[in-house]
């Protein structure tokens, strides 16, 4: 490769052309100071610190915008650079409060280090008028722009990495400043409140809100996020054994320096004063704080108990797509090794079941093919059943960026206009619940079209013949009276997907959470297959997930017919290299899966269940129903942070701990594997739910001899060593060939059916459709305790379109009734033009006001997975005074 | 105030019109608000975030352009833009009298605009004929040698 060649500081260094000059000085090792510069923006030499002097010319260049040219003769630190650089420092703090010694900035303050280092002390400048605080009510975020100094950080992470665009400069000359559209408060704006422009502010003009500490701490510990499935690397700062502080770690291949407003401002739980911190077990209906050796002791006999009168069968685990993989791994072996039962499932099964069942029998992996920066790469990107802006924000701006500023078309598939509408080149509005006839119609027009990868479909595939078989009633005509989508649109839709050489398929909960999800996963997957955009390198599939850990509670083995990394559990050569490691026989039938679990315990057949960080009472289907058949069992032990719903049903009650208080791994929706690392002490008598899981095995008279959790990984890694051939050369991300069904690199069409819903009828003549807000997650109970998300975001509502809400002569802020044929919620309306008419939406995670409560048990007849994205209600107005 | 009113709809369904032909230029931001602003008379803020989505940028960074350039105005403006002269020459010769008469016959402040929309007063650094100062500039003509009677005739005039 070509290089140039400079003299920097009279040494020749050598880089690539088209790099600038800071970009060598920093690879060589010479320092540069700059303020406005930032590796994941765009530089625009705005704060001149950087200036370096090209001795030939005597030209003084911003090194972080001027690309090296052979030849050049550089000096960083020159007298004359120096004395330049003095006085641009000096002109930014002629026009910079004197605040220091109280600013909450504090000695992290870039342009006070720059000023120290440089030797800068009085400023005889005169003062140049500084522009006010502004004055706003949000909870995360606070603007004293009298500091800013105006190098546009701030402008850049908004507009290139988060793609919101909520500010940028405005008006000209002193009076320029970072503003919102209209000048408004951040809270009126676009603004998501992400957190990455306080990260990034170098001086005190954007701050963190209601900060728990002031000052630098001594401590950071960089981890994984704990919220949703993107994984994105988080810093905790910890001042005496508090997190004080979360902020985007920068390297991070996934969130690259961003967050989003949970990750940023909603951690807080972590020292909520709801935490656990002893055991709990109910005498006489009340709970009363007892030692572990108690409540273990009790757990275990009871167990034991239930397991000598009813046997194994009469016992279920359900464990955590929250908690770490090492503790997912120990959890199904105690289930299997302990309890001896195959009755073990993870929350997951709620939401990602159909992906891992769809994905796994059609293209032989049990998740997402490819990596982020892949789907970032595509020329084409089709999301469907998902609004990733809200429920995995880091995928969500890997979208928009692709779609703003690489080139690539974004193809929306939803009835709701979402955040994405704005940055597609297509949006398809289909019916509710009529994905499969969309996507088979696509395919249909592909296979008619000849756009199809024949080669990839001949070497890679099998079962072709029967996939174009049953397309053949997929005319455009029958798919649009199916779907409500203009046959022309349908076309253009499964053009420009069949004719990009790399197209990406994003979906989410909006395909998964139906009761023929599994169906409508393969439908997606027959679309990448006929393309030849399932394999990694080009284009691919990303199931976003809904929590952090949902893939590696999977991977691990949490569930009913598989043990870690999918081997089967009736497999008997599976089983037998796990028996002969743990020295027990594993039941060889497949267990029952989560809602499987509840039903048998309401016919009387499952008698005691050990819940582990999941809340049934709030997240499951007719979960009203659900409590009262938890509350009703022998003996129920949840085990979680704190007094969830759930736990409130439990006989024992185990104080966890939080993922800041314990090591090990979370594997995000990629398949990427990363470190959870401890930054405190767990709160009270509160144990990381691993080492309760030990304890509990040895008090069961079963000990599992693991002392720490890479014991446990090595341990995996050995009965069931990764394959070479999985593609996937990182040892980041990890990925398991599922169920050993496929073989390498080769995959299946699947045909599927379009199968007619229930349609509205008068009764219940609205479509309620649910769905994840930015600032919630899962049940609420760890969001609904970040100080800062509840202040923000409290209420439920019920959203309801213009036309609908006429209809029913309701205003915005009216409470209504909501009433299926499960339940009836009462909510505060919110008024939106972004629904389709006869269609109403309402958010998950509000404990107050849990949305699944209206949903009836219907499964997906593979994954097992409730239908809980979409029902039937009747909307009531209530009269004021009624 | 319903004149207002449907007045702002019709600019509105003109600005449409007017973005509809640069859509999905990044380049013709800055030709297309001149445009916008030749035939409406200025921008209107709700024309923002439709400019925006035309020309593949968010609202605040329109704003941001809109606001650096001093030809460009976010308000209605008068149809007689009048320009009082502050240059050295005029204000030797008593500009500042000048625009001080001029704000009493309109009834204006710097950089406001009649309800009725008839003037919008602006001050001007110098014109260049400062050999007629103390001079105004009434939409595109030069008025010099201004005095105070002149003044009054003048607005009396146009004033009606």
């Amino acid at each position: 490769m070509q290089t140039v060649t400079i003299t920097l500081d009279g040494r020749e260094v050598s880089g690539y052309p088209g790099m600038t000059i800071l970009e060598l000085a920093r690879e060589s090792g010479v320092n540069i100071p700059t303020l406005c510069h930032d590796p994941h923006l765009t530089p625009i030499g705005a704060c001149r610190v950087c200036l370096v002097e090209d001795e030939r010319t005597g030209a003084m260049l911003a090194s972080c915008v001027a690309p090296i040219a052979a030849g050049m003769v550089i000096n960083t630190n020159s007298s004359r650079v120096m004395d330049h650089r003095k006085n641009i420092v000096k002109l930014m703090l002629s026009s910079h409060p004197d605040s220091c010694l109280v600013c909450d900035k504090g000695n992290r303050c870039e342009l006070r280090q720059i000023a120290a280092d440089m030797g800068i002390g009085l400023v005889e400048f005169q003062r140049i008028p500084q522009m006010a605080t502004i004055q706003e009510v949000n909870p995360f975020l606070e603007r004293d722009l009298s500091k800013c100094i105006l190098c546009a950080k701030c402008i850049r992470a908004c507009q290139e990495l988060v793609v919101e665009g909520a500010i940028d400069y405005f008006q000209r000359g002193f009076g320029t400043r970072p503003a919102t559209w209209n000048n408004v408060p951040l809270e009126n704006s676009e603004c998501t409140f992400c957190g990455t422009c306080v990260a990034l502010c170098p001086t005190g003009a954007l701050t963190e809100r209601e900060k728990l500490y002031r000052g630098t701490t001594k401590t950071t510990v960089e981890t994984t996020c704990p919220f949703c499935g993107c994984g994105c690397s988080i810093c905790l700062e910890v001042k005496d054994d508090y997190v004080v502080r979360v902020t985007p770690a920068k390297d991070s291949p996934v969130n690259k320096g961003t967050l989003c407003v949970k990750g940023s401002y909603g951690c807080d739980f972590i020292h909520s004063q709801d935490r656990l911190t002893k055991p709990l077990v109910k005498y006489n209906g009340n709970f009363e704080a007892v030692s572990w050796e108690e409540a273990l002791g009790l757990v275990a006999a009871r167990f034991k108990k239930i397991k000598g009168e009813y046997g194994s069968s009469s016992l279920a685990v359900l464990g955590s797509s929250k908690c770490t993989n090492e503790e997912n791994y120990l959890l199904q072996r105690f289930a299997r090794c302990v309890l001896g039962t195959n009755n073990v499932d993870n929350g997951s099964r709620l939401y990602s079941s159909a992906s891992r069942v769809g994905l796994g029998s059609s293209i032989g992996f049990s998740g997402t093919t490819n990596d982020l920066d892949d789907l970032e790469q595509s020329e084409v990107i089709m999301v469907i059943g998902a609004d990733p802006v809200s429920s995995a924000p880091a995928a969500g701006y890997a979208i928009k960026r692709a779609a703003k500023y690489k080139g690539a078309k974004l193809i929306l598939i939803d009835p709701r206009r979402t955040k994405l509408a704005s940055f597609a080149q297509l949006w398809l509005r289909p019916k509710v619940g009529t994905d499969v006839a969309l996507m088979n119609g696509l395919a249909k027009v592909i296979l008619d079209e000849g756009l199809l990868d024949e080669e990839s479909i001949a070497r890679r595939t099998d079962n072709f013949e029967a996939f174009c078989r049953n397309l053949e009633m997929y005319s455009l005509e029958y798919v649009k009276e199916i779907t409500g989508v203009p046959t022309e649109e349908i076309a253009m839709a499964a053009r420009l997907y069949a004719k990009a050489s790399r197209a990406a398929i994003v979906y989410g909960t909006g395909i998964t959470q139906y009761m023929t999800g599994t169906e409508g996963v393969k439908a997606l997957a027959n679309l990448a297959l006929l393309t030849g955009n399932s394999r990694h390198g080009g284009g691919g599939i990303y199931a976003l997930q809904r929590e952090n850990n949902a893939q590696g509670a999977c991977d691990m083995g949490t569930l009913p017919d598989f043990l870690p990394r999918y081997q089967r559990v009736a497999d008997s050569g599976a089983r037998r290299k796990f028996e002969q490691r743990w020295g027990v026989s594993l039941p060889g039938d497949r267990g029952l899966t989560a809602l499987e679990i509840v039903e048998q315990a309401r016919e009387g057949k499952i008698k005691g269940v050990y819940i582990v960080g999941e809340n049934p009472a709030l997240s499951f289907p007719d979960s009203g129903l659900i409590a009262e058949i938890l509350a009703s069992l022998d003996f129920l032990v949840v085990q979680d942070m704190f007094l969830t719903e759930t736990a409130r049903l439990a006989n024992v009650v185990l104080p966890a701990a939080s993922f800041a208080e314990k090591e090990g791994t979370f594997t995000n929706f990629e398949g990427r594997v990363q470190k959870v690392r401890k930054a405190i002490e767990p709160l009270g008598e509160s144990l990381p739910d691993g080492e309760i899981i030990l304890r509990l095995a040895e008090r069961m008279g079963a000990p599992m001899p693991y002392s720490s959790p890479q014991q446990v990984m090595e341990e995996l890694d050995e009965l069931v060593p990764l394959r070479e051939d999985v593609g996937y050369a990182e040892s980041e991300r990890r990925r398991s060939i599922y169920g050993g069904q496929l073989l390498k690199d080769f995959a299946r069409f699947c045909p599927v059916e379009y199968v007619p819903q229930a349609r509205t009828n008068g009764d219940y003549p609205f479509t309620l459709l649910t769905g994840v807000t930015l600032f919630h997650l899962g049940t609420g109970s760890r969001t609904s305790r970040a100080s800062r998300l509840r202040k923000f975001s409290s209420q439920a509502f019920v959203e309801i379109g213009e036309f609908d809400a006429e209809k029913l002569g309701v205003n915005h802020g009216d409470k209504v009734k909501v009433i299926s044929p499960v339940a009836e919620l009462t909510s505060a309306v919110t008024i939106t033009d972004t629904l389709p008419q006869g269609t109403v939406f309402m958010p998950l995670s509000f404990p107050d006001n849990p949305v699944t409560r209206l949903f009836s048990i219907s499964l997906d007849p593979e994954a097992k997975t409730p239908s809980l994205k979409a029902c039937h209600v009747r909307i009531e107005r209530i009269e004021p005074n009624g | 105030m319903d004149e207002v009113k449907i007045a702002a709809e019709a600019d509105l369904t003109r600005i449409n019109e007017i973005v509809a032909e640069y859509s999905e230029e990044k380049w013709a931001l800055i030709p297309l608000l001149q445009r916008i602003q030749n035939e409406v008379g200025y921008i209107p803020p709700q024309s923002v975030p439709i400019i925006a989505s035309a020309v593949g940028l968010f609202p605040s960074q329109v704003q941001g352009v809109i606001s650096f350039y001093a030809q460009l105005y976010t308000e209605p403006r008068g149809r007689n833009v009048i320009r009082v002269c502050r240059g050295t020459a005029c204000h030797v010769r008593g500009g500042k009298t000048i625009l001080k008469l001029v704000k009493q016959h309109v009834g204006l402040e710097e950089g406001e605009t009649t309800p009725d929309l008839e003037y919008t007063l602006e001050t001007v650094a110098c014109i260049g004929v400062c050999a007629l100062a103390p001079n105004i500039v009434v939409g595109d003509r030069v008025y010099g040698h201004m005095n105070p009677k002149k003044v009054e005739q003048l607005f009396k005039k146009s004033g009606g």
